[in-house]
């Protein structure tokens, strides 16, 4: 039992990132920004929670990162219809960049272990941990059933005709990249301020391309991809295991990749016939 | 196919962001057009990760601050690895610098090659085995402190298994843990070194869950290599109430309060003094050994928590510390 709240731990980032990026996704637009808006919620959860001695209100501050790079984003993709790949890929070097200055700012330029308080625990869960399975089932149940998911969804596979039925894509899309966003810098804060409560300079490496990853692994559907998210944590934590126990001489390298091993095969196997959605990654470009 | 042009986009970016976690240093020279006899003492770092790490890089970084401070040399710094080693050096060269020091063993080879196209620029790295006039290497004995923490695990460990967590898997790294685990076996025959890597010297949860996985195979001493993520280490220790060593600068401070001692580099004199040999042009290529016995090497027990260990494994220690220093025992260090 305590193995699995562990992994479900460690799992959090990756998964919760994932819910977000689904929903983003299946309105046409593809984050690939995810990494540096979770390193930078993760950086301002852990300076907030820091210097106020408040998790809560670190985790807090790490939604609005997330939310105020998701607006950034959707200038750059919505209003100026830039290459949604290309504007993602700013926001990753941005974050790393700026973060790896305010890091050595604050905390001077050798750099420093922090030690920052982390959110509470009840039985080894906390809040956080809670909440992801509520928040996908909630997204999936959003994006099936209500009308908002339904014009969310279309206007990923065929955003014209949303357009001509006089609804806005754009502002369907802005609002689902602010779900993307916040979940994203929760997740992030997630990492420092309930996982390890600490900092380190590009701490996320690569957590946010998993959650991709994760996204086209649970075939655009929220609770596959936290579902698929948990495998990741499982598959690591067994890796770690087998490594503690010496591992059968196995290198370590080959342990470190069996998770992205094994969701590839996953991927290899089982994403016969799956599509995402059409408009993926296509900006909007309005005629008048 | 879309998503394959997709995931080579995620891919490029990843690597991307791989190389340019460093070169934030501004660079404000004021260059004089005639390579090298310039007039001021120009010295520059390469480090093979960010030197806020708190660990490796963090040290050198202190000792390149250090020769600033005492000598008044203008100093630059920057993040170099693989193929940007070289580039790095010829451009620091070209700039007029006195002494370029690459802080790994992997900066030995490109100084060999670079080396003879600048021969008013002394290259020294740490570790490496390759001399030349103008390169050299300081190789830091801190397997000496790691057999010394190994050696008083073994001591104290009551389930008779300790632990090693690594970040990066570089031979340097290896050969710290070869030390600690000779450490252990001789304070205790028999006993078990799990060691675990994460492949990451910044994946603080990594190095957290790499260390809940040791001390859930039975390890109750845990020593770490993980520079910047070192924190996860001390964390997981003492969540599960398990005790910790520091390792590369002094971590017995940590908040944690886990940290029972710390094997270290004390990086500074020796930095210093290479300077000041490369100024005043004493410098001859060679290899330096740098152990216990010119104090660049320390284990340092921490003194809040002495009352956790038995006097009589503290005694122990310094006998051996003592038979380092006299040159009784030696510690194996790998050749690379």
């Amino acid at each position: 039992m305590n193995d699995v709240i562990q992994i479900w731990q460690f799992a959090i980032p990756i998964a919760l990132a994932a819910v977000g990026e689904v929903v983003s996704q299946r309105s046409g637009v593809l984050n690939i920004g995810l990494e540096g808006t979770m390193l930078g919620g993760a950086f301002v959860a852990a300076y907030v929670g820091l210097t106020t001695g408040q998790p809560w209100l670190g985790l807090t501050a790490g939604i609005v990162v997330g939310l105020l790079a998701s607006l950034l984003q959707a200038w750059f993709v919505l209003v100026r219809a830039a290459d949604q790949v290309v504007a993602g890929t700013a926001i990753n070097l941005l974050a790393l960049g700026v973060t790896g200055t305010l890091f050595r700012k604050a905390f001077g330029e050798s750099g420093q272990l922090l030690s920052v308080p982390t959110l509470p625990k009840f039985d080894g869960l906390d809040a956080v941990m809670l909440a992801t399975p509520i928040i996908a089932v909630l997204a999936a149940a959003s994006l099936r059933r209500t009308g908002w998911g339904l014009l969310t969804r279309a206007s990923g596979e065929y955003p014209t005709a949303v357009e001509a039925e006089g609804f806005s894509v754009r502002r369907l899309r802005l609002g689902a990249m602010a779900i993307g966003g916040a979940l994203a810098g929760a997740a992030g804060a997630y990492l420092s301020v309930g996982i390890v409560g600490s900092f380190a300079e590009n701490m996320t490496q690569g957590r946010g391309f998993v959650a991709i990853a994760l996204v086209t692994f649970g075939r655009w559907h929220p609770i596959a991809a936290v579902g698929a998210g948990f495998l990741m944590g499982g598959l690591e934590w067994l890796q770690f295991k087998l490594q503690a126990q010496g591992g059968g001489q196995i290198p370590f390298q080959l342990l470190l990749a069996l998770p992205y091993l094994a969701a590839l095969a996953v991927l290899v196997v089982g994403a016969k016939g799956t599509r995402g959605p059409a408009a993926l990654g296509q900006p909007l470009q309005r005629d008048a | 196919m879309r998503a394959f042009t997709l995931i080579g986009t995620a891919m490029a970016a990843l690597i991307l962001a791989g190389c340019t976690g460093g070169a934030k240093e501004p660079t404000s020279t004021t260059e004089t057009p005639t390579t090298g006899q310039t007039a001021d003492f120009k010295v520059a770092l390469l480090t093979p990760g960010p030197v806020s790490d708190a660990g490796w890089s963090a040290m050198a970084y202190d000792g390149l601050k250090a020769i600033e401070r005492d000598m008044g040399a203008e100093i630059n710094n920057q993040e170099a690895k693989d193929t940007q080693i070289k580039d790095a050096m010829r451009s620091y060269a070209q700039k007029g610098y006195r002494l370029v020091f690459g802080h790994g063993f992997e900066y030995n080879e490109p100084a060999i090659e670079v080396a003879k196209d600048f021969p008013n620029t002394i290259f020294v790295s740490s570790s490496g085995g390759q001399t030349a006039d103008n390169v050299g290497a300081f190789r830091f004995y801190l397997e000496q402190g790691f057999y010394l923490a190994g050696y008083m695990a073994g001591l104290s460990s009551k389930s008779g298994k300790v632990a090693t967590i690594g970040g990066d898997d570089v031979p340097s790294i290896r050969s710290t843990f070869k030390a600690f685990k000779a450490g252990a076996e001789a304070a205790k025959p028999g006993i078990t070194v799990i060691e675990v890597f994460t492949g990451s010297g910044q994946d603080i949860a990594k190095a957290k869950q790499a260390t809940l996985g040791a001390i859930s195979e039975g390890a109750d001493f845990v020593i770490h290599q993980a520079n910047a993520a070192a924190q996860g280490v001390f964390d997981a220790c003492k969540e599960r109430g398990v005790w910790a060593f520091g390792a590369n600068l002094n971590q017995n401070d940590n908040p944690s309060g886990v940290v029972v001692a710390s094997a270290t580099i004390v990086a500074g004199p020796a930095f210093l003094n290479l300077a000041k040999s490369v100024k005043d042009g004493t410098f001859k290529g060679g290899i330096a050994l740098m152990g216990m016995d010119q104090g660049a090497i320390d284990f340092v027990v921490n003194p809040a928590l002495q009352d956790k260990l038995s006097p009589e494994v503290v005694t122990a220690v310094e006998e051996t510390r003592a038979k380092i220093l006299s040159g009784e025992l030696t510690v194996a260090k790998d050749e690379f």
